[in-house]
């Protein structure tokens, strides 16, 4: 491998470990504040990529698309939490059981929307104009796209760790991750909170459906794929933290990206590994306050 | 044997004779082939939702990667029968139980370290690994394309090519694993996996290892499944990454919430209903949707399952 090589892969890993972190951002957030791993959140990306996909064809500009898909996945989130999740507070196996319920009827939705141009075949969804090209970077050309993508997500970050330190709702849901009990007792409605956190966290998907679909096309399957992963990221990183959230992807993504270059036969089995070794000797993941196990 | 255990094997017996005649004695019906062909395929899906039981129900393990062994076992059928260029069902099945078991114990051995939703996820994410083998190791699973035109075995020169003599296999192996799981579950092991799910801490506290509890049933319980995946690619004469899927994890785990986790009836129960969803529901009704929106239902108003909401109705 050779530096412009390894360079190209080195912005390659980047760019999918940023990718990464806007997903499992949101898989961590809900996590963190109601204890629940939504296993629905791969649909959820699915779904912001293909809800992108429809409005960069009704108004032509991915850029609407980037703003209506997470705010459509959102509002969806903020009606599935209160009529599915709510009812069953407490239960949290029991929720995550309805998540995989819900992802069912969101991939077969999707199947079946031939008539919105969605269904079982492969779609693709264009650059946005103006990021379709490659810009010469150390001696070879790179896609300006992913450039893009890691500083969206770098963006991203930023304000999200502006939002959780600096503002009301971040104190909240800081205070919701510590004690949600106790923020109740203290006079919250954390039923507010808990669908506030949720959308957010659907919404967060929806946005990394929307950002990853250029890059990796439409195509069923995808909500599973982007589901193990973002699982993958949050068991590494550590559930329940945002910065969990940039290790973990921060490791996966350059990891998965260079195993697939050195070693594609085993590039799958490169981030288990990791994964299992984390588990074996860190349980509550590199920066997690959870135990995942013993 | 006390009496109404007596009674109650009397019941199960006669049941399964009927099960077993139905060829027989509904040769009249028009549709009597297609419908043997439904109660097989239900039978072998029980067999899967019950071992998966053994997990969920009895031990309190929800995995939700149990196809690694369904699929493995379908797998590791097909591959050992192709290799050695035989039939026989000793060593295809014998290779679905061995491979499947295998496969169990190394994910068990990293699984069973996590607790609850934490079990859920990694399961789901080992489970797809193996995914990922099958479709990636073309030289050795065919890759996306599996295997077609999978061989019917043989056993003692009996041949279950014929729709009728695989029906009686099935029926057959459902009966031996449903017999198997009736014996374990009721056995002090079977009451010690209870205690590991009601309250773990206090059966460490009583001398139990409950980690090598839950990984000799994770193993179990996987080699169960390997059975149901050799069963699975003598019907339907393919094996394909799809049986290794998240979609067969979670079509098991549907199964066996609907039923009633934790019931030796409620497995079959639950992949009678999956399947006739699957198989006989009007083909204009999207399948999965309707599967996804009874699971929901179940896991809302019906934790326990069909067996559960009978014996409430029965109850009062």
């Amino acid at each position: 491998m050779t530096f412009e090589d390894a360079l190209q892969q080195a912005l390659n890993g980047l760019s999918f470990g940023a990718l990464l972190f806007i997903l499992a951002a949101g898989l961590s957030l809900i996590f963190g504040m109601m204890d629940v791993v939504n296993l629905a959140h791969g649909a959820f990306y699915m779904l912001g990529a293909y809800v992108a996909l429809s409005v960069t064809r009704a108004t032509g500009s991915f850029w609407v698309a980037l703003v209506v898909a997470p705010l459509a996945l959102a509002a969806l989130g903020l009606v599935v939490e209160p009529l599915l999740l709510r009812r069953l507070r407490g239960r949290h196996l029991d929720q995550v059981l309805i998540t995989i319920g819900l992802s069912l009827v969101i991939a077969d939705f999707i199947r079946l929307r031939d008539d919105w141009g969605w269904g079982a075949t492969v779609r693709s969804l264009p650059f946005p104009p103006g990021l379709d090209r490659s810009i010469s970077i150390g001696g070879s050309d790179y896609p300006t796209y992913r450039l893009f993508v890691i500083a969206f997500s770098a963006a991203l970050a930023l304000l999200l760790y502006v939002l959780h330190r600096r503002t009301r709702v971040g104190a909240l849901v800081r205070a919701g991750v510590g004690d949600a009990e106790m923020l109740s007792a203290l006079g919250v409605d954390t039923d507010r909170l808990f669908s506030v956190t949720f959308a957010i966290g659907a919404g967060l998907a929806g946005l990394a459906g929307v950002v990853a679909a250029p890059v990796f096309g439409l195509q069923p399957g995808m909500d599973v794929d982007a589901l193990i992963y973002s699982l993958i990221v949050v068991v590494v990183g550590g559930l329940g933290s945002l910065s969990g959230a940039v290790v973990g992807s921060g490791v996966v993504g350059p990891a998965d990206t260079f195993g697939k270059v050195l070693f594609p036969q085993f590039a799958l089995a490169l981030i288990f590994a990791i994964m299992a070794l984390v588990l074996l000797f860190r349980p509550t993941g590199l920066l997690g306050r959870v135990r995942i196990g013993r | 044997m006390s009496r109404s255990m007596g009674i109650r094997a009397a019941i199960v017996l006669a049941a399964w004779i009927v099960l077993v005649t139905f060829p027989q004695w509904s040769a009249f019906w028009e549709s009597s082939r297609f419908a043997a062909g439904v109660i097989r395929q239900i039978l072998i899906f029980a067999i899967f939702a019950s071992s998966l039981n053994l997990l969920v129900g009895y031990a309190g393990l929800p995995s939700l990667g149990h196809a690694a062994f369904f699929g493995g076992g379908a797998y590791a059928a097909a591959i050992a029968a192709q290799r050695l260029g035989t039939d026989e069902l000793v060593v295809s099945l014998g290779a679905a139980i061995a491979g499947a078991a295998v496969l169990a114990l190394v994910i068990g051995f990293l699984a069973v370290r996590a607790l609850g939703i934490f079990f859920l996820m990694l399961t789901l994410a080992l489970a797809q690994m193996v995914f990922a083998i099958a479709f990636q190791a073309t030289d050795l699973t065919g890759g996306s394309n599996g295997f077609s035109n999978v061989h019917r075995p043989v056993l003692f020169g009996l041949d279950f090519n014929a729709a009728g003599d695989l029906y009686v296999l099935v029926c057959v192996a459902a009966l031996l694993v449903g017999l198997l799981l009736w014996r374990v579950t009721t056995s002090t092991y079977g009451r010690a996996l209870v205690g590991v799910r009601e309250n773990e801490r206090r059966m460490r506290a009583l001398g139990y290892d409950t980690r090598t509890l839950k990984l000799s049933a994770f193993v179990l319980a996987g080699a169960i499944a390997g059975v149901a995946g050799a069963l699975s690619s003598y019907e339907f004469r393919f094996v394909s990454p799809n049986d290794v899927a998240l979609g067969t994890s979670v079509t098991g785990f549907v199964m066996v919430l609907i039923g009633g986790a934790g019931t030796l009836v409620g497995p079959v129960l639950g992949a009678a209903v999956v399947l006739l969803i699957e198989r006989v529901l009007p083909s204009q009704l999207p399948a999965q949707t309707v599967l996804g929106i009874v699971f929901i239902v179940f896991v809302v108003f019906a934790r326990q399952g069909i067996v559960g909401a009978l014996r409430r109705v029965a109850r009062t």
